[in-house]
């Protein structure tokens, strides 16, 4: 191995250092030797800060708390078509069947394997596209600004395919990477200087861009033509009633609806949650004061659902709770730490305006019955408002304090 | 001797003046096309560029109006600009102003109802759109009459360019069409392209102004303001 | 600054008003008529595509002058059904109409499924002659609330008034691409031939969620579950008691049935 290292320091560096022959692909080689090697660059000032938590480790445990929600999101994804499959009688082609069909599993059956390989085979070409796509956006900017490859995008990459419904197009994946790398992310300098989470920048722009792919009752189920409403949009239509009609509370709560691929296990999110807690990476002020804000708001509406004709009134905490992308977007979007609130008492401001937004967006708004995705991005927009103000609350207090002691 | 070199000196000069307003009216058409643009670099009239860009037809329509209000707008203000009493001269720029607009939407109405009718209240809006007051109390009020009708032009103009360019690929992307004429055929009628809603959505507008602004700003980077 | 005597600032206002007022009141009063045929223009044409008496889009105005001959507009009471002799069309704004309250009725929550809150009581519509002076088909004015915005429309019907000939929506504020999809040509073209009453007279027509198999049926706009809703209930009213129900039976029904 040293000598491979050698060879590359010696013969392959030099190439890529400043008056090399391709100092201009220096971000790709650092990317690679990075990649295989612990970088050999230290700090150079006085100030030296030893954690065992580095960014790159940061990202990886992420990654692997979202490998739950994930996992049971591809298992739904077959669940839900075997389950349509089997309701309606469909006639289902493409690919996907030939390759089930090669690998001897039936589409119609409800084995556990034949669910994930069919589920795996909607998710993986997306997760695929999404990694190409926004892995092609980091290296080119990296090139043309001339800084290191930043690994903040391997998060996002996994964040966008669990957001997208199963049946979302290829191509539309790749607009929405591609906008939600360049213009939520990249326009503001990359990763650490955006405002927005570029996962949810990209999802919200297929949402108002081909609203028809990303919304509606034909987009959830794994199967062309076949159309079901997800729990939200039932609720949104007849109510409670309707609600328990077609769903029990514990199958929204381990994840078996139609929905996103990612987003519908609410167990799931919660196991990522414990972790993200646990290892300190995801902020828990924020988490507990979005369930906060999302129950008292839903308990208010309750108080006046007799007086509204609106059946998405009488929803309860419960439900919310389990519907739609709430808890995916509670642990994994809004505590993302770039785009959040800095300050703890901003964070409590932050965390609990998502939660009483995403009511009101939901429960008042009639074209969204989701409204998760939009009260983060709002959200993300005034993090460093109330940042500011925390500050100046707090700067004015000390003066106060220190003015008294003076006099 | 005398008397034809001081006529030659005077004759002179006055070549001399002519070149300079030449020139400064050269400026006056070009300047605000692009090194400061009223949309790009002073960020004013946004509100009409958002609404009435979904298509090419009506950026078209609207940039016109606008030219020609503004620039009749500057001239009038020119001229009397000398009789009129500090003391109410924002009002009788408004008023001229507010007389043109009505009197643009007006004719648009007889002529190409079709587009007034998209156009909406977005014409009488000229009226609050900064770029013309702004044009005429900046400029107009100390300038004569002739620079500043080719200072309204050039102003229009720097307004038309954001609105074409914002138009252009709202109606190509949203739409399909150019013009109204499909160049690019719907999947909702058989064809291979789907559209892209949020082009039809006016916040789209603020995407591709943003983007506006960043080209001119690679091309031009003295309009970056220091951080 | 000889230029701010009060003299002066009078003189100056008084001069401007004049001017400005001058001439604003000449282009409007020159232009008023080119104005107002315009407008006319642009809802016969509106009247012309939805009876289908011209598959052209873009007509110019001397054709649809020239199709609009064929078009009788009459003044009914929809309390009644029965046309109104002696009315004044062309003065007659329905819009304006339809919020005045001397000349409209409020409707109550259940009546108003729309969500138009009034109903004007005199309507005009619009019946498509042949050339033999038969009928051939009516356009009724409908509105009602979608998801954003109230949509304006036309529904035409044909000579036995059950049959749908067309239907188009000429103002409305929904989403581009989902509810927007109302001004689809195809989705309109969809609508020609449906059945709108029953045998036992009742309202069947109803845009249903996917695929419509009936004659009564015609297909939801994808993902646009509250606007589709909205044109359905708008269907239901305007064909309803409260709308044109009785000048329908009246005056198309009752031919076919004597």
């Amino acid at each position: 191995m040293d000598k491979v290292r050698k060879y590359l320091d010696t013969k392959i560096e030099p190439h890529f250092a400043k008056g090399g022959r391709y100092e201009n692909l220096a971000p790709i080689y650092d990317l690679f030797d990075t990649i295989a090697y612990s970088p050999s660059r230290v700090t150079q000032g006085l100030c030296h800060l030893r954690d065992a938590l580095d960014q790159k480790r940061m990202m990886i445990i992420v990654v692997m708390t979202l490998a739950l929600p994930m996992a049971i999101g591809i298992y739904n994804i077959g669940y839900q078509a075997a389950l349509a499959a089997s309701v309606a009688s469909l006639d289902i082609a493409g690919w996907r069947i030939a390759v089930m069909e090669f690998l001897g599993l039936n589409v119609y059956g409800s084995s556990f394997w034949s669910n994930v390989v069919y589920g795996s085979l909607y998710f993986m070409p997306v997760l695929l596209v999404t990694l190409a796509t926004g892995g092609f956006w980091e290296v080119l900017i990296a090139v043309l600004r001339k800084h290191e490859v930043s690994e903040g995008f391997l998060v996002t990459a996994f964040l966008i395919p669990l957001t997208m419904p199963p049946t979302v197009p290829l191509w539309q994946v790749v607009v929405a990477t591609s906008f939600g790398v360049v213009v939520g992310k990249e326009i503001f300098g990359g990763v650490g200087y955006n405002f927005l989470n570029p996962a949810l920048t990209a999802r919200a722009y297929l949402f108002f861009a081909y609203p028809a792919e990303m919304s509606g009752d034909a987009v959830w189920v794994a199967i062309d033509g076949y159309t079901q409403a997800t729990p939200l949009a039932v609720a949104a239509v007849s109510g409670a009633a309707g609600l328990v009609a077609d769903y029990t509370w514990m199958d929204a709560f381990l994840g078996f609806i139609p929905g996103s691929m990612g987003e519908v296990s609410t167990l799931a999110c919660l196991a990522g949650a414990a972790i993200l807690i646990g290892t300190r990476i995801g902020s828990w002020h924020v988490m507990s004061f979005i369930v906060l804000g999302m129950i008292v708001a839903a308990w208010f509406l309750n108080f006046l659902a007799p007086y509204s004709e609106n059946p998405m009134f009488e929803i309860s905490p419960m439900w919310h709770f389990v519907l739609g992308g709430y808890a995916f977007g509670l642990v994994y979007m809004a505590t993302d730490p770039v785009s959040s609130a800095m300050t703890i008492k901003g964070k409590y401001i932050y965390g609990a305006l998502i939660g009483v937004l995403v009511v009101f967006i939901r429960v008042i708004n009639p074209a969204f019955p989701e409204g998760m995705m939009l009260a983060i991005l709002f959200m993300n927009v005034f993090a460093p408002i109330i940042d500011h103000y925390v500050i100046q609350a707090n700067v004015k207090l000390r003066l106060q304090r220190y003015g008294k002691r003076q006099a | 001797m005398m008397s034809t070199s001081t006529e030659g000196m005077q004759a002179e000069e006055k070549i001399r003046a002519r070149k300079k307003t030449i020139k400064e009216i050269k400026k006056n058409v070009w300047f605000p096309v692009f090194d400061n643009n009223p949309i790009a670099l002073q960020i004013l009239g946004i509100c009409s560029a958002l609404a009435v860009t979904s298509n090419l037809k009506t950026s078209v329509v609207m940039s016109i109006a606008v030219i020609v209000v503004l620039c009749a707008s500057n001239t009038l203000v020119s001229v009397i600009r000398n009789q009129v009493p500090s003391a109410i001269r924002i009002i009788v720029q408004m008023a001229i102003i507010s007389s043109l607009v009505i009197v643009t939407d007006q004719v648009l109405k007889a002529f190409v109802y079709d587009i007034s009718k998209q156009l909406s209240v977005f014409v009488g809006l000229i009226i609050t759109n900064c770029i013309i007051m702004g044009r005429a109390e900046g400029y107009a009020m100390h300038n004569s009459p002739l620079k500043s009708l080719f200072d309204g032009l050039g102003n229009g103009i720097g307004y038309s360019i954001v609105l074409l360019v914002v138009g252009f690929f709202r109606e190509l992307f949203g739409s399909g069409s150019l013009f109204g004429v499909q160049v690019l055929s719907l999947a909702t009628e058989g064809g291979w392209y789907v559209p892209n809603g949020m082009m039809l959505l006016s916040p789209s507008a603020f995407f591709l102004i943003g983007f506006f602004i960043w080209f001119v700003r690679v091309w031009k980077p003295e309009q970056n303001e220091d951080n | 600054m000889a230029n701010d005597r009060p003299s002066q600032t009078i003189l100056v206002a008084f001069m401007l008003c004049i001017f400005c007022s001058l001439s604003v009141s000449l282009f409007a009063v020159m232009l008023r008529s080119a104005q107002d045929r315009n407008k006319l223009l642009d809802k016969q044409k509106n009247i012309i595509a939805v009876s289908g008496l011209s598959e052209k889009g873009d007509l110019a105005n001397e054709e649809i002058e020239q199709l609009f001959e064929s078009i009788k507009t009459f003044a009914i009471d929809l309390d009644t059904g029965e046309k109104i002799d002696d009315f004044n069309i062309e003065t007659y704004n329905q819009k304006k109409v339809s919020k005045t309250p001397d000349l409209s009725i409020p409707l109550n929550d259940a009546e108003d499924i729309a969500a138009i809150g009034r109903r004007e009581n005199i309507s005009l519509v619009y019946e498509v002659y042949d050339a033999n002076e038969e009928l051939d088909a009516v356009v009724i004015p409908i509105r009602g609330y979608g998801l954003w915005s109230t949509l304006y429309g036309f529904l035409s019907l044909e000579n036995d008034g059950t049959t749908v000939r067309g239907i188009t929506f000429y103002d409305h504020a929904e989403t581009p691409g989902l509810g927007g999809e109302v001004d689809n040509l195809k989705w309109k073209a969809s609508w020609k031939g449906k059945q709108v009453f029953s045998t036992d007279d009742e309202i069947v027509i109803t845009v249903v969620k996917g695929r419509a198999s009936q004659a009564n049926e015609v297909d939801g706009l994808a993902g646009a579950t509250i606007t589709t809703r909205g044109v359905d209930n708008m269907l239901q009213f305007w064909l309803g008691d409260k709308g044109y129900k009785k000048y329908i039976d009246k005056h198309l029904r009752n031919e076919q049935k004597t």
